[in-house]
């Protein structure tokens, strides 16, 4: 009966959602490097303006965005406060006893705060856009070269569309036992922490036993149905560049063009 | 043409260097000794026996998922002992198995049909017309782009059909496939299994528990002890009664009734079809020679006494929505109004979804009433706006729907055994599995109590103490494991025990065995027990009352005597009817009113009685006691 949205995929039928994901993937990763090579607010602002443009695109509401923000908040509070106080500066700003605020600090904690801020929303703009079926069929196809080298790309991008697939699987299952054992009196709300995780070992024995039948049985399953590796595979989904890919393509090294010439001429 | 031939086939799982096991086993280490066994093209053959017959191994031997160590299999006249030849075997016969959940690979339903084929490097474009052909064919087609984790379990199954056949096989076994399915989902592969045997002249290889499912087969074979026990149509094999017995089967409810009714002196021909019997039982009354009969083998249960508040649920306006707030929000529960006595063995029935395990868990507080939450905070009634209506829960005498109540003093009065209660256990021992509620509910007990009380425990579910206390839970048969999951819960006395599918994936014999140990602890142990089924013929069998749940509400709640009358209610719910409930309706439709409670043992009682007052050829359909004979 639960429901488990797991890798936020949020549907919809926009531009974005219809790229390829290969072009999705090297999107993301132009634009992370653009946001590392921009030195001042002028290129971060060129990245978010570029990030805007693409959450336009996406059909993905803004409240959805930011609550992908929300788990690294309390990570970005975090880095806030240490930065503003300790970096070193030379006009002060505020004082109280040894603590001191400068101009350079509060530039430098805003701009890394930016940088964060602009790296995570990008990333969840993927995850909000692609199904992790498609993910893992665009990353096997972007690591394929390295298949020249013996690295098992095939076996690695299956590996994970599997672990996907069988994450709602094993957190049902989790629930079920936890209502089993609680029923049996074990209490996993009280007491320290040695205690609460003591007290998960009646739930993570079964749990692993499961996990080993059912990937037994699934090894069967797969064997049954003439799985013999990578050799003679064929693949049903083909991804196809299309337009919408070479836009993407070209906004991006736009953006890491005109972060270079921001760094090197200003 | 024979698709499928084994010649003096034996394998055994454990091999010559771990010899040792096979000490504490009853059973030899032989899973097939000597089996000879063919199938024809386009057959449809029904695999029969108890767990641990060898029914599966058959099945995992044909498609080269284990070789045999003695003998030949051949498939399509391929030595399938010849890894070559493991790829083309695979491809030509295809296993469904028991579990929906794990046998699907990738999160959209078109990925995981095209891994078969992507498999055997099929062409993009051909995959692409064998996805649209399997899923047709499996009446899925429209869940195209589903998610199987947010499927029913018949649709899953189903999908899993659909990826093998993908293939294209021209064999399909399916190895116990509608075990863990409930009813519905059951006729839905059931269906599909027929129409590709039929119009897809697929050859199928059916393994499994169910005697109706057996039924559709062209024939039947019954493994016992690594053999083949007995062959033939199904009619002829199931007719076999005390030979079924022999072979740990159970013969089906309706030859049963055909055996109690001859016995009593009714003559019957065997039968499966409750309309044939219902015509062998008119057929039979002219010359009726009743002798006094023993005719009850039924477990009927009895209500003990009534104890006040022990043992007693009562519930009115229960309503739970599982994810609110949430676009997931989905209403489990509505208003649901109910009464379990003290005393009684009550039966929950509904589909699956119907919020029968929903209200089911409510009983130990793991789902709490509104009120009882601890963030809950009474709220200030809207003024010109009615109150609504208060949820009123008590459990044994405790007030769920107060945030006061001692929730785990609850918990050790009301006991729950959920769905396949074998795979939570967890300790290095049966003892300590056992004791683990007990040592919860119990912290000052002394090691001599805590002993005294498993020892206990484990005798009541039928079990040696002392051969068992030192073993791994891991290391018992399915069977002996949910024995001792089962005394994991009565260890602490609940007056209210309730279970979910306690019979669920046994074998027959093993799910009587079961309702046996339930009735035994009924009368011993627990003042009240609720099973929750899908089983009508085990409500009928073993229940004084049951309930109906149907979209989160309580359609019926009755005894089994009043509740399967409203057969037409049920039946338009898409629920089923036990077997006697089916042929008291076939009897009612040739003029014959028989008065029983549904119970197998009185629907006979009954018969022979109405024989025997109405003997010498009277029938019902015209005047009360004219003679037409």
């Amino acid at each position: 009966m639960r429901e488990v949205s797991f890798g936020q995929y949020y549907p919809a039928n926009s531009f974005v959602h219809k790229c390829d994901p290969r072009a999705k993937i090297l999107f993301l990763i132009v634009y992370i490097v653009a946001i590392f090579l921009g030195k001042d607010f002028y290129a971060l602002g060129a990245c978010a303006a570029v990030f805007l443009l693409a959450a336009l695109f996406s059909g993905v509401s803004f409240r959805a965005l930011l609550r992908s923000v929300k788990a690294i908040l309390f990570l970005l509070l975090f880095m806030t406060v240490l930065n503003l106080f300790f970096y070193e500066g030379t006009t002060v700003l505020w004082q109280w006893g040894i603590i001191r605020i400068t101009k350079e600090a509060l530039y430098y904690t805003l701009f890394l705060a930016l940088r964060l801020f602009l790296l995570v929303l990008g990333s969840s703009l993927l995850t909000l856009t692609t199904t992790p079926v498609s993910l893992a069929d665009g990353l096997e196809s972007l690591l394929s070269p390295l298949k020249l080298i013996r690295f098992p790309v095939h076996e690695l991008a299956l590996i994970m569309s599997i672990a996907l697939r069988f994450i709602p699987i094993l957190t049902d299952e989790t629930g079920r036992i936890m209502n089993a054992q609680k029923a049996r009196g074990a209490d996993f709300e009280t007491g320290g922490l040695i205690k609460r995780v003591k007290a998960l070992v009646p739930t993570l024995i079964p749990l692993l036993i499961s996990a080993f039948r059912r990937a037994d049985e699934l090894g069967d399953a797969m064997d049954a149905r003439c799985y013999s590796g990578s050799k003679v595979r064929t693949k049903y989904k083909k991804l196809t560049f299309t337009w919408r890919d070479l836009i993407a393509m070209f906004v991006g090294t736009a953006l890491l063009v005109g972060v270079i010439l921001v760094r090197i001429y200003l | 043409m024979e698709v499928i031939k084994f010649e003096n086939v034996s394998f055994s799982y454990e091999k010559a260097e771990d010899g040792e096991r096979d000490v504490f086993s009853f059973q030899d280490n032989f899973a097939l000794r000597g089996v000879d066994f063919s199938v024809q093209e386009g057959e449809f053959v029904a695999v029969l026996g108890h767990n641990g017959s060898g029914k599966s191994t058959l099945a995992r031997l044909t498609n080269g998922l284990l070789s045999p160590d003695e003998g030949k299999i051949t498939v399509f006249g391929l030595d399938a002992s010849d890894e070559n030849n493991l790829f083309d075997i695979r491809k030509q016969v295809g296993i469904v198995f028991q579990n929906p959940d794990n046998q699907t690979v990738a999160s959209i339903v078109e990925d995981d049909i095209a891994f078969g084929p992507e498999n055997i490097g099929i062409e993009r474009e051909e995959i692409g017309k064998r996805i649209d052909f399997a899923l047709n064919a499996v009446g899925m087609s429209e869940f195209r782009h589903a998610t199987p984790a947010r499927l029913s379990g018949g649709q899953k199954q189903r999908i899993a059909i659909a990826g093998v056949l993908a293939l294209k096989p021209r064999v399909m076994i399916l190895d116990e496939a509608t075990a863990m399915l409930d009813p519905r989902g059951r006729k839905e592969v059931m269906d599909v299994v027929l129409r590709l045997n039929r119009e897809e002249k697929i050859t199928v290889i059916l393994i499994t528990h169910f005697a109706e499912e057996a039924l559709l087969a062209d024939r039947a074979v019954v493994m016992h002890g690594g053999k083949i026990a007995l062959q033939g149509t199904p009619t002829e094999v199931f007719a076999k009664g005390d030979d079924l017995e022999k072979y740990a089967l159970v013969m089906p409810r309706s030859v049963r009734i055909c055996r109690n009714l001859t016995q009593g002196g009714l003559r019957i021909a065997d039968s499966m079809d409750e309309e044939e019997i219902a015509s062998g039982i008119i057929g039979a009354l002219p010359c009726v020679d009743v002798k006094t009969s023993e005719a009850g083998t039924g477990l009927t249960a009895k209500t003990r006494p009534e104890d006040g508040e022990h043992g007693r649920v009562y519930c009115e306006n229960l309503s739970y929505v599982y994810n609110p707030k949430s676009p997931f929000a989905t209403q489990a529960l509505e208003g649901v109004n109910l009464e379990i006595r003290s005393g009684e063995f009550f039966g929950i029935l509904g589909h699956t979804g119907s919020g029968k395990s929903t209200f089911v868990q409510h009983l130990n507080a793991l789902l709490k009433v509104p009120t009882a939450e601890k963030k809950y905070k009474e709220k200030k009634p809207k003024k010109g706006k009615p109150l609504p209506p208060k949820t009123l829960l008590t459990v044994n005498g405790y007030d769920l729907s107060d945030k006061k109540t001692d929730f785990r003093a609850l918990r050790s009065k009301v006991g729950m055994v959920f769905q396949y209660p074998e795979y939570q256990l967890f300790a290095e021992t049966v003892f300590e599995d056992v004791a683990f509620g007990l040592k919860n509910f119990h912290e000052d007990w002394s090691e001599a109590e805590v002993r005294a009380a498993v020892k206990e425990a484990l005798e009541t579910v039928g079990l040696c103490y002392e051969e068992v206390k030192d073993k791994s839970p891991f290391d018992l048969s399915g069977g002996q494991k949910r024995r001792v999951a089962i005394a994991g819960v009565i260890v602490t006395k609940p007056e209210i025990l309730a279970l979910d599918e306690p019979a669920a994936g046994l074998d027959p014999l093993g799910k009587e065995e079961i309702m046996r140990l339930l009735h035994d602890i009924h009368s011993k142990w627990c003042k009240t027990v609720i099973i929750v089924s899908h089983d009508m013929d085990e409500i009928a069998e073993n229940c004084n009352r049951a309930a109906v749940f149907a979209d989160g509400k309580v359609l019926l709640c009755a005894e089994p005597k009043t509740l399967f009358v409203n057969a037409e209610m049920l039946l338009s719910r898409g629920l089923d009817l036990p077997f006697t409930a089916k042929l008291t309706r076939a009897l009612l439709g040739k003029g014959v009113a028989i008065d029983s409670d549904f119970t197998l043992g009185d629907f006979v009682q009954k018969t022979l009685d109405f024989a025997k007052t109405n003997g010498a050829g009277m029938r019902l359909t015209d005047e009360r006691g004219q003679n037409h004979a």
